[in-house]
């Protein structure tokens, strides 16, 4: 170790803990749990799987830091107070709520101190468990309540060895880290699930960040746990590049003998960052992000090891720079609202369509359409902080009416939702938008306007079906003339031009036509050119949609 | 009310057993260290009968079921996150062992007790 470091090292432990060693404790703590959230969401059990064990501490966590993180020199007592007062006020979820008794005790037995010695921070542990302890009438043990009772248990013995409250701590991370183990033996639910109980396993993450920091060893790399593959996340992974990493490495490998994991992630950790281990069925993927210069390093080192099976390298560099341009050219200015004005919210398949609704004067847009509904809370969320009290709806499909409906229900604003059931009628009520006009009038007149609209829909057959008189066969291209199957052929240029006629468009004047993300633009163009020979006197314009499922939506106006 | 009609004849499921299994996943929550009785007629009926599911409710109105439960909280607890976590937990049991969606559950704060002055 670099004697810069052992020297601080020996320093820190020799100093008493005051205020501001416990804040860079709690930070510590919140640190290193932050760093393994995934790991404790993927332990979650019950009551629903949902979860978000992980994160509902981390938010515990990180509200108790926010308490603190200006305070300056304080005795400990008061520190502790204070972390006791922000985990009471940002308790989430039922670890959470506990995690934060379990600060309020510890907080209480410290009253007024200036120092935490030995045998005072073995009381505040004492404390914590019996104030957690109070809050059920039924303790249930193999949770997070069993664990700080094992940890304030351990504590207690390890006084009689010594009242250095450092090396009591790590005798507490250790008790905790058995009790953690312990828990599917003592609640049958995690046992069959086979998992640890995911509160607890996030309170001994605490200590142990804890821990680590006093040791000075890093907090930012998850800890040397193993993920089933399938739960491995790589897309987010790219988030955290850091300069200097360029290069994404992922192995896939069967190791000759048992894969010795602390050794495994300490090798890695003088290659690279991000590293993430997972396994399945016998054979494990390391992925990691390394320098240019170690780029080789990671397979050359597990090659040592068993049988690589594939290996995958990525320039994250340029595919950064990919992911910029991309959501450059995506991101949608939408329109912003002053107080008074009217809000336009509205659902959206697809990128290119969101673009048109904004540049028509949407303020905000949810995400979804047939396939994908959206949420009452979505909904609910795209105009609750928008600073108007006057809405108005364009859910843009029959099934998420409903949603919107609700949305209107459990708001105070005026809500007025128009029955928009496809794109085409949304894109129309928006040409009779005027933001500062009456919002009734307007909601009445953009009722009125869905009317003179024929919206088209060209999409494949999902299954064989005889629905209007017209019978369809898996995988056929069926045409949707304002929501009524018209026609089903071969081709989408044939379902285009038949559509077309039977919504008896020679008599009206303009058509556009959205292409969605199964079509190619060549391939639309392609189409757009043969319904522009067929109607030489309609004025016709092709747009970028992105909608999924939907090869076209076609609004005739 | 919870109804069920078999090849063998009908399951009726009555609400005072519905109101027992809602009555353990509240106790089991953390931060809720007691029920309460709705008003003091069932507080003086209870105090006789010991029936495990007071302050508990069950309302079949025959199509939705609403579960309504009074209880007391620890001081000192972050009273939304309990009434949350109480709430889910008997959605969840109920559920779990009916088979059949509840409507609402709704949970009602009676008290708060003080056992840990600060």
């Amino acid at each position: 170790m670099n004697p810069d470091v052992q020297a601080r090292l020996e320093r820190l432990k020799s100093t008493p803990i005051d205020g501001q060693v416990l804040k860079k404790l709690v930070e510590a703590g919140l640190t290193w749990l932050r760093a393994n959230q995934q790991i404790v969401n993927l332990l979650n059990v019950f009551p629903v799987p949902d979860g978000d064990t992980g994160t509902n501490m981390v938010l515990t966590m990180q509200s108790a830091y926010n308490e603190i993180v200006s305070l300056g020199h304080h005795g400990v007592g008061q520190m502790a107070a204070a972390v006791s007062q922000g985990a009471l006020m940002g308790a989430r979820g039922n670890s959470g709520v506990i995690l934060s008794q379990l600060w309020r005790g510890f907080a209480h037995a410290l009253h007024n101190q200036d120092v935490l010695d030995g045998p005072s921070l073995v009381r505040a542990f004492a404390e914590g468990r019996d104030t957690a302890y109070k809050g059920v009438v039924r303790p249930v043990e193999g949770t997070i309540l069993t664990v700080a009772k094992d940890s304030a248990t351990a504590a207690a013995e390890a006084l009689s060895k010594t009242d250095n409250p450092f090396e009591i701590l790590a005798r507490v991370v250790m008790a905790a880290d058995a009790s953690v183990e312990r828990t599917p033996d003592l609640l049958p639910v995690l046992k069959q699930a086979g998992v640890v109980d995911s509160g607890g396993k996030g309170l001994f993450f605490i200590l142990e960040g804890m821990l680590r920091y006093i040791n000075g060893e890093p907090l930012d790399t998850p800890t040397s746990t193993v993920q089933p593959i399938s739960a491995m996340n790589m897309e987010n992974a790219m988030e955290d590049i850091e300069p200097g990493q360029d290069f994404e490495v992922v192995v896939d490998f069967i190791p000759a003998q048992e894969l010795d994991l602390q050794k495994f992630y300490a090798e890695l950790e003088t290659m690279g960052t991000s590293i993430q281990v997972g396994e399945g069925e016998g054979m494990y993927r390391m992925h990691i992000h390394v320098p240019t210069e170690n780029r080789n390093k990671p397979a050359d080192y597990i090659m040592g090891l068993g049988t690589i099976t594939k290996v995958g390298m990525e320039n994250l560099v340029a595919q950064m720079d990919e992911i910029d341009k991309k959501s450059a050219g995506s991101r949608i200015e939408l329109t912003s609202i002053e107080p008074g004005q009217i809000a336009v919210v509205s659902v959206s398949p697809g990128q290119g369509i969101s673009r048109v609704f904004a540049s028509l004067g949407v303020a905000a847009i949810v995400e979804g359409g047939q396939t994908m509904n959206p949420s009452t809370k979505d909904i609910l969320d795209a105009f609750e902080n928008l600073p108007t009290d006057k809405v108005i709806i364009l859910p843009n499909n029959k099934n998420i009416y409903l949603a919107a409906q609700q949305a209107k229900e459990v708001t105070v604003k005026h809500v007025y939702i128009i029955p928009t059931h496809n794109i085409p009628q949304g894109l129309a009520a928006m040409m009779h938008l005027n933001p500062d006009g009456a919002v009734e009038a307007v909601a009445a007149r953009m009722n009125k306007s869905i009317e003179d609209v024929i919206a088209i829909e060209i999409t494949t057959a999902t299954r064989t079906v005889e629905i209007d008189g017209v019978s369809v066969e898996q995988g056929q291209v069926i045409a949707l003339v304002n929501g009524k199957l018209a026609v089903s052929t071969a081709s989408v240029e044939e379902s285009c031009l038949v559509a077309l006629e039977k919504a008896g468009t020679t008599d009206r004047e303009l058509i556009t036509l959205f292409y969605g993300e199964d079509l190619s633009s060549a391939e639309a163009n392609r189409i757009v050119d043969v319904v522009r020979a067929a109607y030489p006197a309609q004025e016709i314009e092709l747009q970028d949609g992105g909608q999924p499922h939907y090869q076209f939506i076609i609004s005739v106006e | 009310m919870g109804e069920e009609t078999t090849t063998l004849g009908t399951i009726h499921i009555s609400p005072s057993a519905l109101a027992t299994i809602a009555y353990h996943a509240t106790m089991t929550s953390y931060g809720v260290v007691g029920l309460a009785p709705r008003n003091l007629a069932e507080g003086l009926a209870m105090s006789i009968t010991h029936e495990p599911a007071r302050g508990v409710s069950v309302n079949y109105n025959g199509e939705e079921i609403d579960i309504d439960v009074h209880i007391i909280i620890e001081y000192g607890t972050r009273i939304t996150s309990v009434a949350d976590s109480v709430a889910n937990a008997v959605r969840y049991q109920v559920e779990k062992a009916l088979g059949m969606p509840i409507h609402h559950v709704n949970v009602h704060i009676q008290g708060l007790r003080i056992s840990n002055p600060d």
